[in-house]
């Protein structure tokens, strides 16, 4: 009995740990704890990636130049560059990380969200390259009534 | 959640929202008097068949009720096919919805 149920375990735990790369799922926030409480955009990329160097360009972010309503802002960014991750920020809130997404093979990197901004700032979207390189999009906009106070 | 994935010309666009409040640690200070009771979606995955198609790590700063667009290769999956999603919230909330592709 004990071994079987020795053997049994193991086997669980051999099943788990070969579970493939495709149906794993990445927590940022476990693995990179540090970048969702960086107040900075500099930081929490730094953070995040461990350098602030990008590439202006491969990126599209498309936001309105002023938004009404800060508690719900859309955010629209897209890509063709060959994505491990992606990743959102913005400067008008006290953190400055929005989200990360971690790219899989079936990803078509054409995104939409709503976000909340507490006041005026800039949106910065980083594409982290299969390359290695980093890729930046900025837009500065204007926020007419702040989001719910960040 | 809601989850509506839509299959056209080899690509499904999905559309999903949650259904959370997404509580800022500055609204849960104002609110409760208490940074901690901060609450918000930081994890949201979907899979169909098994395979995962959306992994995104989320902070306080996405909307109330959050909407997500977003898209994927639709070659390995057919209509009838289910997206399955599923969220994790800081204080261990958590939610699920599916969607069949149309």
């Amino acid at each position: 009995m004990e071994r079987r149920k020795f053997l049994s375990l193991t086997l669980g735990a051999l099943a788990l740990a070969v579970v493939p790369a495709s149906v794993r799922a990445e927590d940022f926030r476990k693995l990179k704890p540090t970048v969702w409480s960086a107040h900075t955009v500099d930081d929490a990329i730094k953070n995040m990636y461990g350098t602030t160097d990008a590439i202006d360009e491969g990126v599209k972010l498309t936001t309105p130049d002023v938004a009404a309503n800060g508690g719900a802002i859309p955010v629209k960014f897209s890509t063709k560059i060959d994505a491990k991750t992606i990743a959102v920020f913005q400067d008008a809130n006290p953190e400055a990380a929005v989200c990360v997404y971690a790219i899989n093979k079936y990803s078509v990197n054409n995104y939409d969200i709503k976000i909340k901004m507490a006041k005026s700032g800039t949106i910065t979207v980083i594409v982290e390259g299969k390359d290695g390189k980093l890729y930046r999009a900025k837009k500065t906009l204007e926020v007419a009534l702040g989001g719910c106070e960040g | 959640m809601k989850v509506k994935p839509k299959l056209r010309k080899g690509i499904v666009k999905v559309k999903a929202m949650a259904k959370n409040e997404m509580i800022t640690y500055n609204q849960a200070e104002k609110k409760f008097g208490d940074r901690e009771k901060a609450d918000f979606i930081t994890h949201l995955t979907g899979t169909v068949n098994g395979e995962t198609v959306i992994d995104i790590s989320t902070s306080q700063f996405l909307s109330k009720n959050p909407i997500f667009k977003f898209e994927f290769k639709g070659d390995n999956f057919k209509k009838g096919d289910k997206l399955l999603m599923n969220w994790v919230s800081r204080l261990g909330k958590t939610g699920k919805g599916k969607g069949k592709i149309k």
